[in-house]
């Protein structure tokens, strides 16, 4: 890979980027709707990615981070500027992580994703509890931004999150992710800190979820503990990221850019076979494509080019 | 001295493993550690490197007490180990997993360029550079075998501890191992401790010997002397009437 065709790609990013961002201007309250939906998924995903792509714990749960951060943003909501709100949500949520992180990570493989799935149903059921202690059975966000300006907060996320694991991926840190994934205690035995990378990686992994919540409550007005906690939201980023790929930052983008289109088209016309359709297509990748459509392409292009030198 | 092991035991539950071995290396020294099976010689490695916590002793480095330290301290310190039932990263490119040991260890590069040259000059050490952008899994057991080598030595060990490297190995490929193993040594200046089942190597390669049986250490001193040890022929050979 040479200078120009890396000053080329950026280049390429950075139009797209610029094209959805411009797209905010003239686009119908639809497109900017989907637009939002892509976005806000390729940001969870991502961070997704980032814990259980690169150190395969693998999170059932991670609508957990979503709801905490929607919740943390309705309590400041009308006490503090929006955007600072949005930003604060990222941070007691991130503290927050590195906190529950450090019992929540000794415990592996399958035990962890049943932890990670019940962490997420406490956390609703603590904050149901509160909230029916305060007599609030749901909470109206009035005098929200315009859906145009969530929108472009929600590519802005969708961008850092794509960057942050594409970062990750080619950095020391990550590194050591991959090798815990494959062996921890092999990764160990080599030096790797483990129990201090994965406790950075969960809470990377939380922050822009929290932030991606409260934008979330804003376009839907109303914060209900059943919605924001809604584990359906955790399984969509699951399927999204391991159809996709998740070992680098690409899967993530194919993986959501695929369903949230599949999910556009049958859902108008066959709500119905939505959700067999993506149960079928979940078990053939895990079963016949693991690495996803991206780790799928990247193998048969670097072979292809094999055959062909 | 590099490595003092002083009077240390591991129990698990009401089985001991090890009791009271006591043994010093120093600097640039290649000890071997024979044994049965389940004679305890695994878990001497898991004790030094930070796997097994000791019932008993200490266990210095240098100077400085380990026991107690975590594994990735210990390798941080220097301590390097392979593993006798191999642990490569399959999932990663054989330069991966030879990248994150110069990452980490007690390289701690900061660099991914310079660990990956780092990588690729031991990969050519061991004979695997041709592999390097090959995943780690497709290799064949002599290739796991110095993979777990590279990984270790990566790491940039003072002591290096070799947990049958060579086992499962044809003659030839023995040989090699051992011409590895030495032009590496030259090169890097480390300590080793090895243990190994292929009598031939550890005869060729240590300048002493420990010998283990049943959990506790029956003899120590040179290859030749281990080879007449009166109470070395008994545990081996069982005792003439």
């Amino acid at each position: 890979m040479n200078n120009s065709s890396n000053s080329l790609r950026f280049i390429g990013i950075g139009a797209v980027i610029a094209i959805f961002g411009g797209l905010s201007g003239f686009a119908s309250e639809y497109m900017l709707g989907i637009g939002f939906t892509l976005f806000m998924y390729i940001a969870l995903a991502q961070s997704w990615v980032i814990l259980s792509g690169m150190t395969g714990y693998i999170s059932l749960g991670h609508v957990v981070f979503f709801g905490s951060g929607a919740y943390v943003f309705v309590l400041m909501w009308g006490l503090v500027p929006v955007w600072l709100g949005v930003a604060l949500s990222g941070l007691v949520v991130g503290i927050g992580a590195l906190i529950i992180g450090y019992p929540v990570l000794r415990v592996r493989g399958p035990y962890f994703v049943i932890l990670s799935f019940g962490l997420a149903e406490l956390v609703k059921n603590l904050v149901l509890i509160n909230e029916a202690r305060m007599y609030m059975s749901l909470r109206p966000v009035f005098g929200a931004p315009s859906l145009a300006q969530l929108y472009i907060a929600m590519l802005v996320l969708a961008v850092a999150a794509t960057g942050l694991t594409y970062w990750v991926r080619r950095s020391r840190f990550g590194a050591g992710l991959r090798s815990i994934r494959e062996d921890e205690w092999a990764a160990e035995t080599i030096g790797i800190p483990v129990a201090r990378l994965k406790l950075i990686a969960f809470a990377l992994s939380g922050i822009v979820p929290a932030m991606v919540g409260a934008i979330f409550i804003m376009r839907s007005g109303i914060f209900q503990p059943g919605d924001a906690f809604n584990p359906i939201v955790s399984f969509t980023i699951v399927t999204m990221a391991i159809i996709g790929g998740s070992d680098d930052a690409p899967g993530p983008l194919l993986g959501v850019g695929f369903l949230v289109i599949l999910q556009e088209l049958l859902w108008a016309n066959w709500p119905e076979i939505y959700m067999i359709i993506l149960g079928i297509l979940l078990i053939s990748f895990v079963l016949f494509a693991p690495s996803g459509i991206y780790g799928w392409l990247s193998a048969n292009i670097s072979r292809s080019k094999k055959n062909a030198a | 001295m590099l490595l003092e092991i002083n009077d240390i035991s591991k129990s698990f539950g009401g089985l001991t493993a090890l009791q009271d071995i006591t043994f010093s290396v120093e600097e640039g020294e290649t000890l071997g550690v024979m044994g049965a099976n389940g004679a305890g010689k695994t878990t001497l490695f898991s004790l030094i490197a930070g796997h097994a916590k000791l019932s008993r002793g200490t266990i210095l480095l240098a100077g400085q007490q380990i026991d107690g330290l975590r594994p990735d301290q210990i390798s941080a310190l220097g301590v390097a180990r392979t593993y006798q039932i191999v642990r490569p990263f399959r999932g990663l490119t054989v330069l991966e997993n030879v990248a994150a040991g110069a990452l980490y260890g007690s390289h701690q590069e900061k660099s991914m360029a310079k660990a990956n040259q780092m990588a690729h000059e031991i990969l050519t050490d061991v004979g695997l550079d041709d592999r390097a952008n090959q995943p780690a899994g497709s290799l064949t057991l002599a290739g796991f075998k110095r993979l777990e080598l590279a990984k270790a030595l990566a790491t940039g060990p003072k002591l290096l501890l070799l947990d049958e490297v060579m086992a499962g190995l044809t003659p030839n490929e023995v040989n090699e191992a051992i011409g590895i193993i030495e032009t590496c040594k030259q090169k890097y200046n480390f300590t080793v401790i090895v243990i190994e089942h292929v009598m031939k190597a550890l005869m060729r390669m240590c300048e002493r010997i420990v010998v283990i049986h049943h959990g506790e250490m029956i003899a120590v001193g040179p290859p030749e002397e281990i080879a007449q040890d009166e109470a070395v022929i008994q545990a081996y050979l069982g005792a003439e009437k």
